[in-house]
């Protein structure tokens, strides 16, 4: 028997627990715990590895051996393996879609080897549910940094230097919205982490909170002590218990080693952090309505003209609302200066971009990439491409405020501006793959049946004009469309859009108008010829 | 019974407006749904209208104004799922229990809805019972992975 | 104001700083498209079609975008159309479109802006997709319809109820596309906590609340509501001699407009098909009889000569104190002041009295002794400013509902609301402090605060050494109420008391309310007398905000007392048993005058049971309904000689009547009305007299000259007011001629000084006396009668609609007792006292405290339960408690 350790980890987010990891991952240890292996071999609890899609993973370290799949059966085999000199589970490996040829080791799977995972860097590696994992790993060292070398000002100043612009989906730059923060005088203010994460098809904020809840606690007392707030809340979506939990578990790790709670580190900063829970609205994401839901009102965003978030927010306090991936590149940006992560990504998005990328690619999972790479790469080499050989259709970003891009628009780089000048946006980080068995008529209908639900109802363009849209795009792929629909539609999205209280509806016309824009022949099927051309709607031939 | 329950849960708080959200969820999660009756109490004890808590209660997807059914099924109708296929498995569990979405049988043994994401998207399309998500749902995965889903729910409780 | 220079479609504008666009597009007759704003509420921009177009080609929502200097404004342009009429065209399609059958058309803002816009149906109706089902009609409120299909979303009903009403019966329900007015569970409004005020309904936009068989006015006519003593003032609107509308005032500093449910729906009495039409003669000697008064075997029709002359000669035998006055608290000033003087000058007695007795007696008495003189010392509107307000013994969101609104505003506005009541009323929802005292002990609760007060040297000295007397005796009597006892009588925890004290002592200025669940207990002067005490201690009275206000009961209450409807005073509170006041009076009314005090209301009932007085005058009361031990009331009337029933209705006392004169209704005639805050208001004439009625000042002044004076020849209520205020100082400056230019409250005018005659106010030194009701074995529980806000004596049980609404008969009590007593909620109980007992089905609610038990006072049968004692200075019965035993009825 070697003395050297060796660690089993088990990829234990929803997505793998969604498919057996957690009954994986306790024949593991009983296994272990049988061959008496205890002392040599750590089973060790994961968040997500990115890879959802081949989950349950094991990976063995320090080999690096990848394993998908793995049915609790293969416990015994995945034990005795490492007790057999480290000989790999071939059987378990992934292997390349095509040739079928198995791949050992994780680093040299495209889906990784393609992608520049920094802030995912250790999701996936270290145990979320253990703060001293997080310390191995360098964590909190950006804390100690900011709080005991650095004033506020000079961290505002690293902030903006680094050109980071909001990850929650309208991209404004974190270092201004910190200084507007810094600036107003009210004694009492808030720090509020935004992780409803409503978009329906993104999964990352979930991911870094089960996977790395403590980066981005760092980077909300590091928020706290640059804007001068004591305290700090996470708004984590209803459908998120698991994120809840290794939050909580994370906020009291943290506060027995004294990073939250008073006198931090030593210093004079006190900052501690909450969690509310939201109760289920996609509005609820926008930042006034997420204020008013927290204060125990319906989620309804507050119309212009009025003050903003960070000057009047919750209970009328100045408030520091950011997303979570936002906190989480904090303590980069801290601890390697804001250099070294503005050389990543493009002149106006710096750093990199995390996706959830879905639908019909072969490679499911969630993504790292520098800004500006194109969707060409995402979808195929770290994607794999369309299954069963099927021909790429569109690209959906930004969820239900996005719009579809068409397959031949796909060297289009992913950066903020370039996606909203072709009619989506980064959103959030949703990226849904479509193939030619999509209708996009029922893609558009699909959205619109999505922001008429989630409308908060308050004002007419949003509240009526998603129905209404709903309601063409039905009759339209009922077959009972007309001709003037599509005028009607852009009529309609146009003036939604232009009168709309807040984002949900100022945005939701965008798939509308893209797959108009974009697929107008599909429509035309649908209305003239009676048809779905991807053979998707149950169109009512013959009826008008 | 649900009166001692509900005094108790109010006990641990302050009767802040803000912690009305917190104070439903809780209450739902002890009773199942939200009573009239409790939310007549809740509003007093936090000094809100009756209308105001209802307003909020029926605002939020989270919450539930009629009894439940034991078995909660509930269908993911993100993105991701709809693209593959979440529709037909819908229609099918429709089909298969006989409840529309939002339904709850009269015996109150299975309630079917839909909800926005799960965030499981990479495992689409997804299914959740009771508090368990279930990813790479197909149509005929339906029939042959529901009814054990169903009998394991029935043996844990 | 500052002004600044605007333009809007290129006229100039100098428009007020702070002002939105749309206000100032308004003040200017510019219209802008809007659905969502109301100028009484909040901006809540949620319609959208108020956008506006700037120069930078920006569109925004011009009701709640503040005015710029050199704003340039658009309010019609081509990009806007592209906008707004997309939204416009959706809320129609969205919209059960019925104009021609719609109760809001011609006065709909959806429709003015359909046609502003020129908006084309027939595209509407090619284009877009409409609504597949209909949502049913809640129309469980009598009053009025909320029809969900013609519901823009506005939230205007919402923010008014939550603005302007605090009630907040309905909010937004649902989101998205399904998003809906609701009351808490969706039920129907009439099973919410809606209080039918008609505020929402007045406000909506749209049709879809709309009053129910609304018919549209063919002339107006301001005038005051006839319910309580608030004074609201209305706009009746008339159609065929038929009130078929009213409106609030917005001008009038009462209300401002606004109104409760019986001022806005509860005046349909006026056409009720049971008015009383002609004088009836009674044929009958069968009195009491269980017979309809109005039977033609009882009582014959007769004409108005007929019957005065009568009524002359029989009241001919009856001059001096063999008769008896009941004067109306209904009725006009003038009508009061005729009716006093045809008691004193025709029929030579002072036994003149109202309702008052029954309830706002102690009051006066307190502030005759105190002060000097009967008068609030605030003006509703003052209620708004105060820092702290004071409420005792008064359920004023119920009993004075638009003072209800001022506290509530004043809520709003920063002021501390310390409510004392045994019972959980409404206002405890908005209170900082609510005591809550046993029954009938608020005297040592009082005393308590103010030890309290000088134990912390909160009071305020340099007042009392100034402005007030005898402090030095009544601080000696505090020494009998060290905190302890008073925790020990009142139930109410020592510190409770001590922190109250301190609040209410260092929130100036505190307006200090109260009404009978202070004044109804045999020692109900002596309960004022200690709230004004506290008062005085801390300087709260006189100045504006600070102060102590009754709050009076009916519409004229205040004017009735103030007419001289007093036994002991003659108009103007100017004392009977004062030989020079009395020589002024003889000098102007020609006539020798009686020297006697009178007897009070329940000195009057006495004495005809003894026989002593054997005629009787009841104008506009029902004392056989109200006065509590009515069985005593009853064998009194029968008793007397003869009784003349001057009513607009047959009430249960016009079952003793020998001669019924039907009087017209407030709507019918011309006078004044003095309000609670002593405000003098005109009410006019809106319609003729129904049937054969005639108003009550002409139908006394005629039986005057019938028998013979002098002095009664008014030509009409405007000639009756001038000899009023040349007899009344304190009405000196009162004339209808000041009165159309606007009201006038007579204790801001009157020169006499608010203080005692020698200027100063007086402390009284008090004792404890615990009510004369207790409860024992047999009857362990008390009970407490509320008033409930739908139902106030006859008139509201002639709306059908307010007795629709009305409370049921429901018996509230604590589930601890419900346990001792084992009673389950909802069941049918009998309420027994130690003279009768009444049926009711029991709420078990901690709303009453645990020995407490409470039912709506809108039974008659309730004062067949108790037995009262008088308060020995006021008269006035004990009739807020009575002791009972509950028991459920199937143990009968
Ligand atoms: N809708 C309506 N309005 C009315 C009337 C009506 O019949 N209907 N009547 C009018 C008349 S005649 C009058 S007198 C006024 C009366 O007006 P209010 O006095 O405001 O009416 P009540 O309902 O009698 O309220 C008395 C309150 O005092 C409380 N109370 C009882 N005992 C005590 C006690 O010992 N101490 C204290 N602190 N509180 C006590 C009761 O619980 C109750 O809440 O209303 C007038 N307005
Ligand atoms: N059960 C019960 N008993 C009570 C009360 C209660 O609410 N319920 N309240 C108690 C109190 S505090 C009081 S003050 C008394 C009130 O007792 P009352 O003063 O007797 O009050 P109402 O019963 O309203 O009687 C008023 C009468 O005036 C008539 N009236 C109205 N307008 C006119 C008019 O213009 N001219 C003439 N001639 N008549 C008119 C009405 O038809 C009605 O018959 O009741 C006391 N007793
Ligand atoms: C309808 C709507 C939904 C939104 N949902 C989210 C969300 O789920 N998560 C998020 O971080 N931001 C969301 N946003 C954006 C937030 O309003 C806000 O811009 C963001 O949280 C700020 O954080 P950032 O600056 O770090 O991006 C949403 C905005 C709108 C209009
Ligand atoms: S745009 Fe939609 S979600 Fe936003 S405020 Fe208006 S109705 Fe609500
Ligand atoms: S509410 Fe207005 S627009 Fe609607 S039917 Fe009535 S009058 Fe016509
Ligand atoms: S009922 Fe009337 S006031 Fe209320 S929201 Fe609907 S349209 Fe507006
Ligand atoms: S009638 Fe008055 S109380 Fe009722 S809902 Fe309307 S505003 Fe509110
Ligand atoms: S508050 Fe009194 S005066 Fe005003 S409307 Fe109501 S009943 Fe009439
Ligand atoms: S789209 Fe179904 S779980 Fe996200
Ligand atoms: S009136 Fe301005 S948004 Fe409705
Ligand atoms: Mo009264």
């Amino acid at each position: 028997m070697t003395n050297e350790q060796k660690s089993i980890l088990v990829g234990l987010g929803t997505c793998g627990i969604s498919v057996g990891a957690e009954k994986v991952f306790s024949s593991l240890e009983k296994e272990v715990s049988n061959l008496n292996l205890t002392e040599n071999i750590h089973v060790k609890r994961t968040g997500c590895q990115g890879f959802c899609q081949q989950e349950p993973i094991v990976v063995i370290e320090p080999e690096g051996f990848f394993y998908t799949k793995v049915n609790p059966d293969d416990a015994v085999e995945i034990a005795h393996s490492i007790l057999l000199g480290g000989k790999p589970l071939e059987r378990l490996f992934y292997r390349e879609p095509i040739t079928g040829k198995p791949i050992p080791h994780y680093r040299d799977i495209p889906f990784y080897s393609k992608q520049e995972r920094i802030l995912l860097k250790n999701c996936g590696k270290i145990d979320p549910e253990d703060i001293d994992d997080y310390l191995t790993v360098g964590g909190y060292q950006a804390l100690r940094k900011a709080l005991l070398e650095m004033t506020p000002e000079e961290i505002i100043l690293e902030v903006k230097g680094s050109g980071l612009r909001g990850l929650g989906g309208a991209g404004f730059p974190t270092g201004l919205k910190w200084e507007a923060c810094r600036r107003t005088t009210c004694e009492e203010k808030y720090v509020i982490c935004n992780a409803d994460e409503g978009d329906p098809g993104a999964f990352q904020d979930r991911s870094v909170m089960e996977g790395n809840p403590h980066s981005v606690l760092e980077g909300m007392i590091i928020a706290g002590y640059a804007t001068g707030a004591r305290n700090g809340l996470i708004y984590v979506r209803a459908e998120y218990p698991l994120a809840v939990k290794r939050l909580k578990i994370a906020i009291e790790q943290a506060r027995q080693n004294r990073f939250l709670g008073g006198h931090i580190l030593g210093s004079e900063v006190d900052f501690d952090i909450e969690i509310f829970q939201g109760a289920g609205a996609f509005v609820c994401g926008e930042s006034t309505a997420l204020v008013r839901s927290i204060e125990g009102k319906r989620g309804r965003p507050k119309p212009m003209p009025r003050a903003r978030t960070t000057e009047i927010g919750l209970w009328n306090r100045p408030t520091l609302l950011n997303n979570v991936k936002s906190f989480a590149n904090i303590p980069l940006i801290i601890s390697n200066g804001s250099e070294w992560f503005a050389q990543k990504g493009t002149e106006k998005s710096k750093g990199t971009a995390i996706f959830s990328l879905t639908g019909k690619v072969v490679n499911c999972g969630l993504i790292e990439v520098p800004m500006g790479i194109n969707l060409r790469k995402i979808i195929y080499d770290i994607g794999g491409g369309i299954p069963g050989g099927k021909a790429l259709k569109a690209v959906q970003t930004g969820g239900p405020s996005g719009g579809c891009i068409p397959a031949d628009m796909i060297d289009t780089p992913v950066d903020f501006d370039s996606l909203t000048k072709i009619g989506s946006i980064m959103g959030s980080g949703g990226m849904v793959v479509m193939d030619e068995d999509t209708c996009m008529v029922d893609v558009a209908r699909y959205f619109l049946d999505f922001t008429r639900r989630e409308s908060c109802g308050q004002c007419v363009p949003c509240r009526l004009g998603t129905k209404q849209m709903f309601e063409i795009l039905d009759d339209i792929t009922k077959g009972e469309g007309r001709p003037e629909d599509m005028d009607l539609l852009i009529e309609l999205g146009e003036a939604i859009r232009r009168s709309s209280i807040c984002g949900l509806g100022r945005t939701a016309p965008n798939p509308v108008l893209t797959t108009l824009r974009y697929f107008r022949d599909e429509y035309e099927a649908h209305i003239y010829e009676k048809r779905c051309p991807s053979g998707v709607c149950r169109v009512r031939k013959g009826s008008d | 019974m649900e009166e001692e329950l509900l005094e108790e849960i109010l006990a641990s708080y302050r009767g802040d407006r803000g912690e009305l959200v917190p104070i439903l969820q809780e209450v739902q999660d002890n009773l199942g749904y939200l009573p009239e009756k409790s939310m007549v109490d809740i509003a007093k004890f936090i000094g809100v209208p009756e209308s105001h808590v209802y307003s909020v209660a029926s605002f939020y997807a989270q919450f539930r104004l009629l009894p439940l059914g034991r078995k909660r099924i509930a269908v993911c109708r993100g993105t991701a799922c709809h693209i593959r296929g979440a529709p037909q498995i819908l229609n099918r569990i429709e089909k298969t229990i006989g409840l529309k979405e939002g339904e709850t049988s009269d015996d109150l043994e299975y309630t079917l809805e839909t909800v926005a994401c799960f965030g499981c998207c990479a495992l689409a399309p997804c299914i959740r019972v009771n508090m368990d998500v279930v990813g790479e749902m197909t149509s005929e995965k339906v029939d042959e992975l529901f009814p054990p889903v169903i009998e394991g729910v029935k043996n844990d409780q | 104001m500052e002004k600044i220079s605007i333009k809007i479609n290129d006229q100039d504008i100098m428009a007020h700083k702070g002002a939105t666009i749309l206000e100032t597009a308004l003040a200017n007759k510019i219209y802008i498209p809007h659905l969502c704003y109301h100028p009484d509420l909040k901006p809540a921009g949620s319609c959208r079609v108020c956008l506006v177009e700037l120069d930078d080609g920006k569109l925004v929502t011009s009701c709640r975008t503040p005015v710029k200097e050199e704003m340039v404004i658009k309010t019609k342009s081509a990009e806007l159309d592209k906008v707004r009429r997309p939204i416009i065209e959706m809320i129609i399609a969205n919209h059960h479109m019925d104009c021609k059958n719609c109760a809001k058309k011609g006065r709909c803002e959806l429709q003015r802006i359909m046609g502003y816009m020129k908006i084309d149906k027939k595209r509407i109706q090619q284009n877009l997709r409409f609504p597949k089902e209909e949502l049913p009609l809640d129309d469980s409120n009598p009053f009025f319809i909320r029809d969900h299909n013609k519901c823009v979303l506005c939230g205007i009903c919402v923010r008014t109820c939550q603005e302007i009403q605090k009630v907040s019966a309905i909010d937004f329900a649902g989101r998205g596309y399904s998003t809906k007015i609701a009351t808490l569970g969706d039920k129907p409004i009439a099973q919410s906590r809606c209080e039918s005020c008609g505020e929402c309904v007045v406000r909506c936009p749209v049709g879809a609340l709309v009053p129910k068989n609304l018919r549209r006015p063919s002339h107006e006519v301001k005038t005051i509501c006839p319910y309580c003593g608030v004074g609201c003032s209305i706009v009746l609107g008339i159609r065929d001699n038929v009130v078929v509308n009213v409106r609030g005032d917005a001008d009038s500093s009462v209300n401002s407009g606004r109104l409760c449910v019986k001022g806005r729906f509860g005046l349909s009495f006026v056409n009720s098909q049971d008015r009383l039409t002609s004088p009836l003669i009674r044929i009958s000697s069968n009195k009491n009889s269980s017979l309809v008064t109005r039977h033609p075997s009882l009582f014959r029709e007769v004409s108005w000569d007929e019957a005065l002359d009568l009524v002359a000669s029989k009241l001919k035998n009856y001059r001096g104190d063999e008769f008896a006055l009941i004067a109306s608290t209904k009725c006009t000033n003038e009508e009061s002041y005729i009716a006093q003087k045809f008691a004193r000058v025709v029929m030579g007695t002072n036994n003149i009295d109202s309702s008052v007795r029954l309830c706002d007696a102690p009051s006066i008495t307190a502030l005759l002794k105190t002060n000097g003189i009967n008068a609030l010392t605030n003006s509703i509107s003052e209620i708004e400013n105060a820092a702290s307000i004071l409420i005792v013994g008064a359920n004023i969101t119920q009993s004075h509902p638009v003072i209800g609104l001022r506290v509530k505003k004043a809520v709003e506005n920063g002021a501390i609301l310390i409510v004392v009541s045994p019972i959980e009323i409404d206002l405890c929802g908005f209170a900082k402090v609510w005591l809550r005292p046993y029954p009938g002990t608020d005297l040592a609760l009082f005393m308590g605060m103010c030890k309290a007060i000088l134990d912390g040297e909160l009071h305020d000295n340099a007042f009392i050494q100034e402005k007030c007397e005898n402090f030095e005796d009544f601080k000696n009597s505090l020494d009998d109420f060290p905190s302890g006892k008073v925790e020990r009588i009142t139930g109410v925890s020592r510190d409770k008391v001590a922190s109250a004290a301190k609040i209410f002592a260092t929130n100036k200025p505190s307006a200090i309310l109260w009404s009978s669940g202070l004044t109804q207990y045999s020692h109900g002067t002596d309960n004022v007398l200690g709230l004004i005490n506290l008062s005085m201690l801390t300087g709260n009275i006189t100045k504006p905000s600070y102060g102590i206000n009754p709050l009076m009961d009916h519409n004229n209450s205040q004017g009735v007392c103030d007419m001289g409807c007093l036994p002991d005073f003659y108009p103007g509170y100017q004392a009977v048993d004062q030989p020079e006041m009395r020589k002024r009076f003889k000098s102007i009314w020609g006539k020798d005058l009686n020297p006697n005090p009178g007897l009070t209301l329940t000195g009057i009932l006495q004495d005809t049971l003894e026989g002593k007085i054997k005629a009787f005058y009841i104008m506009g009361s029902d004392p056989v309904s109200n006065i509590a031990g009515s069985h005593k009331v009853k064998e009194a009337l029968k008793k007397a000689e003869f009784i003349i029933f001057q009513d607009i209705f047959l009430n249960d006392t016009a079952q003793f009547a020998d001669v019924i004169l039907p009087a017209a209704s407030f709507a019918e005639k011309d006078g004044t009305f003095t309000n609670t805050e002593t405000r003098v208001q005109i009410i006019n004439k809106a319609m003729e007299p129904i049937g054969n009625s005639r108003p009550d000042w002409e139908i006394i002044c005629n039986l005057a000259e019938r028998m013979g004076s002098r002095g009664f020849d008014f030509n009409n209520p405007e000639d009756i007011m001038s000899e009023i205020a040349s007899v009344t100082p304190i009405y000196r400056n009162i004339s209808y001629n000041s009165l159309r230019k606007g009201s006038l409250k007579w204790s801001d005018l009157a020169e006499t000084s608010l203080t005692g005659q020698n200027g100063k106010y007086k402390f009284t030194p008090l004792q404890y006396r615990p009510p004369a009701e207790v409860p024992d074995v047999d009857y362990p529980l008390i009970l407490i009668a509320e008033r409930d806000i739908y139902s106030d004596g006859i008139l509201s049980q002639k709306v059908d609609g307010l007795k629709a609404l009305r409370a049921k008969r429901l018996v509230y009590i604590n589930p601890k007792d419900a346990t001792d007593f084992e009673i389950k909620n909802g069941e049918v109980v009998r309420v027994i006292s130690r003279w009768g007992e009444i049926e009711g089905q029991a709420v078990v609610t901690t709303a009453s405290p645990p020995g407490l038990v409470t039912m709506y006072l809108l039974e008659k049968e309730i004062n067949q339960l108790i037995n009262p004692s008088p308060d020995p200075a006021a008269k006035t019965l004990e009739t807020k408690i009575c002791a009972v035993r509950i028991v459920p009825q199937k143990e009968s």
